[in-house]
C-alpha cells in the first residue's frame, strides 16, 4: 500500500498546485522528526564527500603540487581511465572477485543452512563455530590467511609436502593465475556465514504443512526442495546475494593486506586501484573520476538492491 | 498380493537409501565446512602460543615444542607498555562500539517506525536514500570525510568514528526493524490508544517489546561493524591514547620484522568479545531475520 | 672502480669545504667535523668515545630549558618487532625530553613505516598535520616541493651542516633550500648464513663478490639444499622493495635517472638502459630461471624474509644490522630446545659488504630519516610552536640521541655521534656494526624528486613483478617502467 499509492497520491496533490504538497508536508511535520536523525547522519556523512569527489574528478592534480593548485581539465580523467589498459584488467578482476565471492558464498551458505536445518546432536555448537569467521575482523583474517598461504612457509604447503603430495609448497598468492581465486577463498571464508544466517532465517519461514503435504503427494527430497522450499526463499536469496555483492564490490582490506594488488596487478580490484592512485600516486583527480564511475556502477546495482529490499511493499502495493 | 507386498518395502528402502544419501552428503559437507572454518582459527591459536623463534620454523612445529603464554601475558599485563596500550585500545574499541550501538538503536528505531507506519510525502525517497549508504565504499570517502570531520572539529576524537560508524549499521538496521513493524498489527496500537495511551506510550508499551529481537539484531550488527572497522579509524585518529584495536594491532609490524605470535594473540584477543557477544545473542539475530526481514 | 673513485673525490671535496666552513663557522658547538676522507671501520673505531657532549646544555642555547610551550610531533616509531634495546632508547628519549623541557607539553605519535606517508598526506589535505614530523628519507622532497615544510637547516638548531653526511643533506634539499635535518643514516649490508654456505659447498666466510655471484650462489644453494638462496623482495607499495633492488640496479651501472652519479640532474631516464636491464635480468634469472629465491617474494616484504632466514630456509639477503639484535631477542625469548637452535642461527650469521656489479661498482641505498617543521597553515590549530619544535629537533639530532636512537641498526645523523662513548659501547656489543658504517660511503640517495615515492614504491616494484610473473619479458618490463617514469616526469 505504499509506493504505488504514495506516488499516485502525490501526483494527485501536485495537480491543484504546489501549495497542496507543501501543506501535506506541513501536516506531516511531526512525522519527519522520527526520521530526521537518521537522515541527518546520512547527509553529513554522504553529501559532502560526494560533492567533493565529483568536483575533483574534473581536475588534474599533479603529484608535485598541492591539491589546491589543481587545474580544471573537464572529462580528461575519464578518458584517461577508459582508455587505459589497466582499467580493463582491473574491471575484469573486479567482476571475477565480486561474482565469484558472491555466488560461492551464497551457495555454500545456503547448503550449510540446509544441512543444519535438520536437528541433530551438536547442531548448536556447529552452527556457532561456523558463524565465527563472519565476526572476526577482516584485518585479522587477512593476516591469518596470508600466513597460511605463504608460498615458502605456509601450513598448506607444509602439509602437502609432508604428505608427499607435492615436491614443493604450491604457489598460491605469488602467481598471477591463482592469486585471485586464493583471495576469493579467504573472502568466502568470511562471508558464507552471513549467507548461512540469512538462509537459515529464510528456511524457518517455509511452512511445514506445505512440505508435509508435498511428501504425502509422493514428492522426493529434491522435488520438495525445488518446488516448495526454493520458491519461498527467492526473495531472501536475492536480498542476500545483493548485500553480498555490494559488500564484495566494496571490499578492500583482504586484497590490500594480502597482496597489495599484486603480483603484476593480478589481484587489483577497483577499490585497491583507487586507493593506490589516490594515496600511493597522489592522482587525486583520476582517483576521484574512478570513484564516480564506481558510484555509477553501484547505483545500477543499487537500483536492483532497493527493488529487492522493497519487493515486499511493491507486492502489497500492486495487490 | 505377493508382488505388491514385495515392492512396497523395496520402494521404501529405496527412498530411505536416497534420504540417507542426502543425509550423508549433508554430513560430509558439514565436516568439510567445519574444517574450512575452524582450521585457520586453530592455526592462529597454535601460533599465538609459540615463541617468536618457534613460530618461524619450517617445517612448522604442528604443536609447539614448548608452548608459552608469553604473548598473552604481555598483552594483558598492565605493568608493561604493550599491555597498557593493548588494554587502552581495547577500552577505546569497547567505548566506540558501545556508543555507536546505542546511538544506532536510538536513531534507527523511530526512523524504521516512521517508515513503516506513517505516510508522509517523500517517505519512499528518504527510505531508499538511507539504504543507499551501503553503496559507498569507505576508501573513496576517506579524504573528504577527513576534511569534513576536521571542519566540524571531530578529528582525533572518537566522535568522528562514532558518527561514521553509525551510518554503516543504519541501512540494515532500519530495513530490518521496518520489516518488524510492518508485521505488527496496527490494531494492537489502536487498542492501546483507545485505552487512553498516547501514540508514544503505545509505541513504548506495545511495539518496542514486540520488536526486541530486531533491536538486539540491530545492536549486534552495529557493534560488530564498529568493533572491526579499520580504515576510518586508521585515517581519523592519530593519537596513541585514542586508537582502536584493529589499528592498534599494526604495532606488531615493523619495517623489517613482524612479531607473529604477538599478532596472532592480539587478533585472537580482539575477536573474543564479538564472538562471545554474537554466540550469546545469535538466536535473536536469526529470529529477527526470520520474523522481520525475511517473512512475507 | 670508477664509482669508488668518484665517490671519494666527492667526499674529499666536501671535506675540504667542510673544513673551511668549520674554521669560519660560529657554530654553537664549534666541534670539527668527522674526517670523511679517512672513513673506514678502523677510523670509526679510533674516534669512538673520544668526546663528551652535554645535550641539555647545547639545546638550551637553541631553546631555553624553562621554555613553556606545546608541540605535536609524529615520527616513524619502533614497534614490537624491533629490537628491545632500540625500543628502550626511544622510551628514554621521550622521558629525557620531558625532564629536560618540563614546560613543553609534548604530544608525540609513533606510526609504522608503511602507514606514516599515507597518514601524513591525508593530514596535510585536511590541514591537520603535526607541528614537526620525522619522515623516512623518501618522503622529504615530496612535501618540500609542495610547500608544506618550513626551511630548516642544522644551523637553526645549533649544529652546522658539516656535522651531517653530505648525501643525507642532499635528500633534504629542494631547489637549493634545506628543509630538514637528518636524524639517522641507514645503509644496509649483506647478511648470510655460514652454515648454509658450507653445506652448499661455498666458502662459509666469504660473501658473493658480485651480483653475478649472487645469482650463481643462489642457484647452488637451491640446487644442493632445496631452500631459497637469495632473499629477493618485490612487493608493491612496500617501502623496502627499492631498498633491496636499487643497490643491484646501481651496481650493474643502471639507474632510474643519473642518481648514482655525484651531481645528478635527474633528466635522463635510464631504466631501459642495457645496464638496468641486466640488473632486472639477474632478478629474473634467480626467480624464474633458477627458482632459487623465495616464491613469496612478490607478496613479501623484508619482514617476511627475516623469519625465513631465522628458520634456516634462506641463504643470504640484504639486511639491516638490527637483524642481529632481533635475533638475539628471539633467542632470549625462545623456550627449551628452540633456544639452542636459535643460538646456532646467531652463530652462523655473517655480515659483509653488498656485492658489486660486473665492473666493480658497489652501491647501497642511502636511507634513513629526516626531521621537519611544518608551515603553520597546514597544522592543526594553525600555529607552530617553533622553539618547542626546535627543542625536540635539537635533542633528536644531537650527537648523543641521534646515536642512541639509531643504536641497533643505522648510523647517527649527526656525525659527532660517532665520537660518543655510546658509539664505542655499540662497537663492542653489536657484531658486524662496522660493516654498516663501511657501507656509508657507497650510499646513494633516492632521487630528490617529489615523484620519488611513486617511482620507488610503485613503478619499480611493478617492473619487477611484470618481469618475474612473466606478464612481460624483461625488456618489455624495463621499457614499460621507463615509459611510466617519463610520463610521470612529463607531468601526466
Amino acid at each position: 500500500m505504499t509506493i504505488v499509492t504514495g506516488k499516485a497520491e502525490a501526483r494527485r496533490r501536485v495537480q491543484p498546485g504546489r501549495s497542496g504538497a507543501l501543506r501535506r508536508i506541513w501536516q506531516h511535520r511531526a512525522d519527519y522528526a522520527y526520521v530526521l536523525p537518521a537522515i541527518a547522519v546520512m547527509l553529513i556523512v554522504i553529501a559532502y564527500p560526494i560533492y567533493y569527489t565529483v568536483e575533483l574528478s574534473f581536475f588534474k592534480t599533479p603529484p608535485g603540487l598541492q591539491l589546491r593548485d589543481k587545474t580544471f581539465i573537464g572529462l580528461d580523467n575519464y578518458t584517461t581511465i577508459l582508455t587505459s589498459q589497466v582499467f580493463w584488467k582491473v574491471t575484469w578482476n573486479t567482476l571475477i572477485w565480486t561474482l565469484g565471492s558472491t555466488f560461492i558464498s551464497f551457495v555454500l551458505g545456503f547448503a550449510t543452512a540446509l544441512a543444519l536445518h535438520r536437528d541433530f546432536i551438536g547442531r548448536g555448537v556447529l552452527r556457532a563455530v561456523l558463524i565465527i569467521p563472519w565476526v572476526i575482523s577482516a584485518v585479522a583474517a587477512s593476516y591469518i590467511w596470508k600466513w597460511i598461504y605463504h608460498s615458502d612457509f605456509g601450513i598448506i604447503g607444509a602439509v602437502l609436502v609432508g604428505l608427499g603430495l607435492a615436491d614443493q609448497p604450491p604457489n598460491f598468492i605469488d602467481n598471477v593465475s591463482t592469486v585471485l581465486p586464493s583471495l576469493i577463498v579467504v573472502n568466502i571464508w568470511r562471508e558464507f556465514p552471513f549467507a548461512m544466517i540469512m538462509m537459515m532465517a529464510g528456511l524457518q519461514t517455509v511452512p511445514d504443512q506445505l512440505l508435509r503435504a508435498a511428501k504425502v503427494d509422493g514428492a522426493n527430497a529434491w522435488q520438495r526442495f525445488w518446488h516448495v522450499t526454493f520458491p519461498h526463499l527467492r526473495n531472501v536469496s536475492v536480498v542476500t546475494m545483493l548485500l553480498l555483492a555490494v559488500a564484495n564490490f566494496n571490499s578492500f582490506i583482504i586484497p590490500w593486506i594480502m597482496t597489495g594488488g599484486g603480483p603484476s596487478n593480478a589481484s587489483h580490484i577497483w577499490i585497491t586501484h583507487i586507493y593506490e592512485l589516490a594515496f600511493g600516486r597522489q592522482r587525486w583527480g583520476v582517483a576521484s573520476a574512478y570513484s564516480v564511475l564506481l558510484f555509477l556502477t553501484l547505483m545500477t546495482l543499487g537500483y536492483f538492491y532497493v527493488r529487492a529490499l522493497s519487493g515486499n511493499e511493491r507486492k502489497e502495493g500492486s495487490a | 498380493m505377493s508382488t505388491i507386498a514385495q515392492t512396497a518395502p523395496r520402494a521404501q528402502a529405496r527412498r530411505r537409501m536416497r534420504v540417507d544419501g542426502w543425509r550423508w552428503a549433508g554430513r560430509i559437507f558439514l565436516v568439510f565446512m567445519l574444517l574450512y572454518t575452524a582450521l585457520p582459527m586453530i592455526w592462529m591459536l597454535i601460533t599465538s602460543i609459540k615463541s617468536g623463534f618457534a613460530a618461524t620454523q619450517f617445517p612448522p612445529q604442528w604443536w609447539p615444542d614448548e608452548p608459552t603464554l608469553a604473548s598473552y601475558q604481555k598483552l594483558l599485563d598492565p605493568q608493561n607498555s604493550v599491555g597498557q596500550d593493548f588494554l587502552r585500545f581495547f577500552w577505546n574499541s569497547l567505548f566506540v562500539s558501545t556508543v555507536t550501538t546505542i546511538l544506532s538503536v536510538i536513531v534507527a528505531v523511530p526512523a524504521a517506525y516512521a517508515f513503516s507506519r506513517f505516510s508522509f510525502p517523500g517517505r519512499n525517497f528518504l527510505f531508499f536514500a538511507v539504504l543507499l549508504r551501503n553503496m559507498f565504499p569507505a576508501v573513496i570517502f576517506l579524504v573528504p570525510l577527513f576534511i569534513l570531520m576536521r571542519a566540524i572539529g571531530l578529528i582525533n576524537t572518537h566522535g568522528s568514528l562514532i558518527l561514521t560508524y553509525l551510518t554503516f549499521g543504519l541501512p540494515l538496521a532500519i530495513w530490518l526493524l521496518k520489516g518488524f513493524y510492518d508485521n505488527i498489527p496496527v490494531q494492537l496500537e489502536q487498542a492501546a490508544r483507545i485505552d487512553g495511551a498516547t501514540r508514544f506510550q503505545a509505541f513504548v508499551m506495545i511495539v518496542m517489546p514486540l520488536s526486541t529481537p530486531g533491536i538486539i539484531a540491530t545492536a549486534i550488527y552495529s557493534f560488530i561493524g564498529a568493533w572491526n572497522e579499520y580504515i576510518y579509524a586508521y585515517t581519523f585518529l592519530s593519537k596513541n591514547e585514542q586508537l582502536t584495536l584493529p589499528v592498534g594491532i599494526q604495532r606488531f609490524f615493523s619495517e623489517n620484522t613482524t612479531d607473529f605470535p604477538g599478532l596472532m594473540a592480539a587478533s585472537f584477543m580482539m575477536s573474543v568479545p564479538v564472538v562471545v557477544l554474537f554466540l550469546v545473542l545469535q538466536r535473536y539475530f536469526v529470529r529477527a531475520l526470520t520474523e522481520g526481514a525475511v517473512k512475507h | 672502480m670508477t664509482r669508488i673513485a668518484l665517490g671519494s673525490a666527492v667526499l674529499r671535496g666536501t671535506v675540504a669545504t667542510a673544513l673551511i666552513a668549520s674554521l669560519t663557522s660560529t657554530s654553537a658547538l664549534g666541534a670539527p667535523p668527522v674526517d670523511l676522507s679517512k672513513w673506514s671501520p678502523e677510523y670509526v673505531r679510533s674516534i669512538a668515545g673520544t668526546q663528551d657532549f652535554d645535550t641539555a646544555a647545547d639545546c638550551a642555547k637553541v631553546t631555553p630549558l624553562d621554555y613553556k610551550g606545546r608541540l605535536t610531533f609524529w615520527y616513524q616509531g619502533v614497534f614490537e618487532g624491533d629490537p628491545d634495546l632500540l625500543r628502550q632508547y626511544y622510551k628514554d628519549f621521550f622521558e629525557t625530553f620531558r625532564k629536560t623541557y618540563p614546560n613543553i607539553q609534548l604530544e608525540e605519535q609513533a606510526l609504522t613505516y608503511n602507514d606514516l606517508l599515507d597518514k601524513f598526506r591525508t593530514a596535510l589535505l585536511g590541514n591537520a598535520a603535526p607541528m614537526a614530523v620525522r619522515l623516512q628519507i623518501l618522503g622529504g622532497t615530496e612535501f618540500a616541493s609542495k610547500g608544506y615544510l618550513q626551511p630548516l637547516k642544522p644551523e637553526d638548531v645549533g649544529y652546522s651542516t658539516e656535522d651531517f653526511w653530505p648525501g643525507a643533506m642532499k635528500a633534504v634539499t629542494w631547489e637549493g633550500v634545506t628543509y630538514g635535518i637528518p636524524t639517522n643514516n641507514e645503509t644496509m649490508a649483506f647478511i648470510w648464513n655460514a652454515d648454509i654456505f658450507k653445506r652448499a659447498g661455498l666458502d662459509p666466510n666469504k660473501p658473493p663478490a658480485t651480483w653475478d655471484d649472487v645469482v650463481k650462489y643462489s642457484k647452488q644453494i637451491h640446487d644442493k639444499l632445496g631452500i631459497a638462496g637469495y632473499g629477493l623482495v618485490a612487493r608493491k607499495n612496500a617501502g623496502n622493495t627499492p631498498y633491496r633492488f636499487m643497490p643491484q640496479l646501481w651496481a650493474y651501472g643502471g639507474g632510474v635517472f643519473d642518481e648514482a652519479t655525484p651531481n645528478p640532474t635527474y633528466e635522463q631516464v635510464q631504466l631501459d638502459s642495457p645496464q638496468s636491464k641486466a640488473a632486472l635480468q639477474a632478478s629474473y634469472d634467480m626467480y624464474v630461471r633458477d627458482k632459487s629465491v623465495p616464491v613469496s617474494a612478490l607478496t613479501n616484504q623484508q619482514a617476511d624474509n627475516q623469519p625465513l632466514f631465522v628458520a634456516g630456509q634462506l641463504g643470504m639477503m640484504i639486511s639491516h644490522p638490527s637483524d642481529y639484535n632481533v635475533m638475539l631477542d628471539l633467542q632470549k625469548k625462545a623456550t627449551g630446545t628452540d633456544k639452542d637452535k636459535a643460538q646456532t642461527v646467531i652463530d652462523n650469521m655473517r655480515y659483509g659488504l653488498i656485492p658489486t656489479g660486473p665492473d666493480g661498482k658497489r652501491a647501497v641505498v642511502f636511507g634513513g630519516s629526516n626531521i621537519h617543521i611544518l608551515k603553520p597553515e597546514y597544522v592543526e590549530g594553525g600555529k607552530v610552536d617553533e622553539p618547542a619544535a626546535k627543542a625536540i629537533i635539537c635533542m633528536w639530532t644531537s650527537p648523543e640521541w641521534s646515536l642512541k636512537m639509531a643504536y641497533a641498526g643505522s648510523n647517527p645523523g649527526n656525525l659527532n655521534g660517532f665520537k660518543t662513548k655510546w658509539m664505542k659501547e655499540r662497537l663492542d656489543n653489536i657484531k658486524f656494526l662496522d660493516v654498516t658504517t663501511s657501507m656509508l660511503p657507497y650510499g646513494i640517495p633516492f632521487p630528490a624528486l617529489p615523484q620519488a615515492p611513486e617511482i620507488m614504491n610503485i613503478i619499480i616494484p611493478d617492473m619487477l613483478q611484470n618481469a618475474l610473473t612473466g606478464a612481460m619479458t624483461v625488456d618489455q618490463a624495463a621499457d614499460d617502467a621507463a615509459k611510466r617514469v617519463r610520463e610521470l616526469m612529463g607531468g601526466l
